[in-house]
Parts: structure tokens; sequence; C-alpha cells
């Protein structure tokens, strides 16, 4: 290093400590607080996804190492300990009752088809088709994960972050090119939650949208959102 | 497995999906032990570390869709991160005793990936306009997790000359893969 060199002006600010975050040179307690600053500061956040992008091909180093088997049953042990299990006669019958099942909806399926080329129709879709929407808005930390399920009618919704108000509900609502906002109801509270999604219509047009509405207890009372957007996302196929 | 493939798993992993989660993890476990092993050193640990990385995985599945991160980056970035936090809470005589494991292994790496190779070429030759030990300084720290005062020692200069060159070092690296 030549004396020239010392009094280059040395990067500071918030670029380089999201750089030293990823590269892992900071101490525990700096972590700490870097992580803080991840979960509370948009800006920050930003800059730590652009590095870790920005460096990730440097991972390819790391070698492939199969984990022993143990791993994965403790794991198991531990996520899914309240499963029903050991019950082979039980799991048995349900074995072949999803089989039983399989086949009805597969003679179903193989109906239908009849039916659609019989009358000349295309031919009915028979992979079950997902749509998915990462549901955020600026200036809002209500995130959710949406997950529009068309084979089974209903619209499945992962509570990322934020809290709704008191004697407020989130309504989530489906927008089509063109179209009024069409309510696809009132979103339960809960991590995981399910929602029909009859009233969508079927499959969604290119460019639809989910989004969710701040609404009084109980839902918009006028049918289209009257509260703010507090997260929104486009559907992808996937 | 493609980058969309994972995708959809880590998706159906969010909606609690467990044959989905059965799935990743069997596609991406022994990337990620890989991970652990090496930032670790050390094989129970390594092995603890990945259960509780797969824990997170299965609960904070839903983060990945709001992280804009590209999946594999996700998956890679919470195991590093979840082995470097552990690394760092360690008790100071377990640092020293790895510092000693890891300075001996400059052992090549191993150039397996999933990861796009135009990528992992660019990166590379960003890294070559870098200054030899500059260059092993920024590859130590991200592959081995190794501290500012390791690397100080490990380079024998002063920590905060250390801090200034990584940093500078960074910088010079972000410009040159925007170029």
């Amino acid at each position: 290093m030549t004396p020239a060199d010392e009094y280059e002006r040395e990067p500071d600010g918030d670029d380089a400590l999201a750089a030293e975050y990823v590269l892992g040179v900071l101490q525990a307690v700096e972590r700490q607080e870097a992580a803080r600053r991840i979960d509370s500061d948009t800006e920050f956040r930003r800059l730590v996804t652009q590095w870790e992008e920005r460096l990730a091909p440097l991972s390819a180093s790391y070698a492939e190492r199969n984990p022993p088997a143990s791993v994965k049953q403790a794991l198991d042990r531990r996520l899914f300990a309240d499963e029903p299990r050991d019950r082979p006669a039980l799991s048995r019958l349900w074995r072949s009752l999803a089989l039983w099942r399989g086949l009805a909806a597969a003679a179903t399926v193989a109906l239908a088809l009849f039916i659609a080329v019989s009358v000349l129709r295309p031919p009915v879709e028979t992979q079950p088709v997902r749509f998915v929407a990462s549901l955020a808005a600026p200036g809002s930390d209500v995130r959710y994960l949406a997950v529009y399920d068309v084979a089974h009618n209903r619209v499945g919704l992962s509570h990322v972050s934020g809290p709704r108000a008191s004697n407020r509900d989130f309504e989530l609502w489906i927008i089509k090119p063109g179209s009024a906002p069409v309510s696809l109801g009132i979103i339960p509270v809960g991590a995981t939650v399910h929602l029909p999604s009859e009233k969508a219509g079927g499959l969604p047009d290119q460019g639809a949208a989910l989004a969710i509405s701040l609404e009084p207890a109980g839902g918009s009372p006028t049918g289209q959102p009257t509260g703010p957007v507090v997260a929104a996302g486009d559907l992808r196929k996937i | 497995m493609t980058s969309a493939d994972i995708t959809k798993l880590i998706l159906r992993t969010a909606m609690k999906d467990r044959a989905a989660f059965d799935q990743l993890y069997r596609s991406t476990s022994a990337k990620l032990f890989g991970v652990c092993l090496r930032i670790l050193n050390n094989r129970a640990e390594a092995e603890e570390a990945l259960q509780e990385v797969f824990f997170k995985i299965w609960t904070k599945a839903d983060r990945f869709a709001v992280s804009e991160l590209s999946p594999i980056t996700w998956l890679v970035a919470v195991a590093r991160h979840h082995a470097i936090d552990r690394v760092r809470s360690r008790h100071p005589a377990a640092l020293e005793l790895d510092v000693a494991l890891g300075a001996a292994d400059p052992a090549p790496d191993p150039e397996k990936s999933v990861l796009a190779a135009s990528q992992k070429a660019q990166i590379d030759r960003c890294l070559d306009e870098l200054d030899t030990e500059r260059r092993m300084a920024v590859r130590g720290a991200y592959l081995d997790s190794l501290s500012y005062a390791e690397l100080a020692a490990r380079h024998d200069v002063p920590l905060n000359t250390m801090r200034t060159w990584l940093r500078r070092s960074l910088m010079k690296l972000k410009d040159c893969l925007e170029r």
C-alpha cells in the first residue's frame, strides 16, 4: 500500500456497510445491528439485496456435499411432530382412498375430455394452473404472498408482515385490465389462509392483479374498495 | 433443476406444501451443506446449522417472494448468514483454532455450479483487476467468512488498513461489474 493510497477517500456509508454485511466481515454486534436495519429500512435492504446478487457468483466455489440422512429426520421431527405418523393401517387406507379418488378424478377428466371433443370444443386443460403474486405497496409494511390455484378455485394467502388496525379488515380484490375490481372477500386473520375464488371468474387474463385494501370491519360497504390499497401485485403464471 | 423450478418449490413451501419442501431439500441440501461445512469447518456444527437453515426456509419461504433475489441466491444467503452468525458468536478460543485450520487449507475451489458460468467468469475477471492480496482477501471473506481481525492477521496488516483495503476493493469490484 503506497502512502498516496492512504489519502484516497475511504468509501463509507450504507453501501459499504451493506457490502461488508454480505461479505461477512463484520463482528457479531455489527451484524445484529445490520440485520435489524434490513428488517426496518427499505433502502438499506435494497443495498444488501444488490450486494447479494453481485457477489452470488462467488458461491459457485462452495462444493456440494451430501448431508447425512439424520439431518432431515431431525428436521422433520421438529417441524412435523404434531402430524399423525406411525399409523400404518390408517395410512394404507388413506393411500387406497387417494388412489380411488385419483381414479375417479381421472375418469371425470376422461369423460370431460370426451364431452369436450365430441362437441368440438378446445381440449380442457388438465394440468393444475397456478398463479402467484407478491403483494406489497410503497409506504406500507403489509406484505402477502398469494397463490391463485385455478384448479381448486381458491386463493391461498401467506401473511408476510404488517398488522391490520383494530376494527378494520383487509379485503382482497382481483383486478382485470379494463374492469372494476371484484372482491374475493375479507382476508381471515392468520399466517396462511384461503379464500374461494369463484367470483374471479376462471383464468386470470394477461395483466390481472390482486390488491388488498383496508376496509371497515366486515368489508367495503359499497362493493368497491373504499380504503387505501395497502398491498398489490401482478399475477404471474408458475 | 432450473431456477424457475426452484422458485416454484420455494413458493409452494411458503404455502406449507410439505411435498414441495421435501423436494426442495433433496435438490438443494447438498449445496447448502457445502456452504455450512466450508464456513463452520466442523461437521457436527455444520449438520446442526443445516437443520436450522431449512427450519428457517420452511418458516420464512414467503419472505423470498418479496426479496427480489434469485432463488438459489436467496437459499445460499440464508445458509451463509446463518453460518456466519454462528462463527461470529463462537468463543474466541474456538475462533483461533479455526483460523489456523482455515489458513492451512488453500485448496483450489471446485467449480461445479448451479450458477451461470458467464456470471462466474465476469466476477472472476473483475476480481483479477484487484491486487493479488486484495483479491484473496475478498474471496477469503466471502467463502470462508473471515472477519476483519482474521483477515488483518492473515495478511499481516493493521485492522484499519484491512478495512480500507476491503472497502475500496469492493467498490472497485462494483464499478467493474456495472461496466
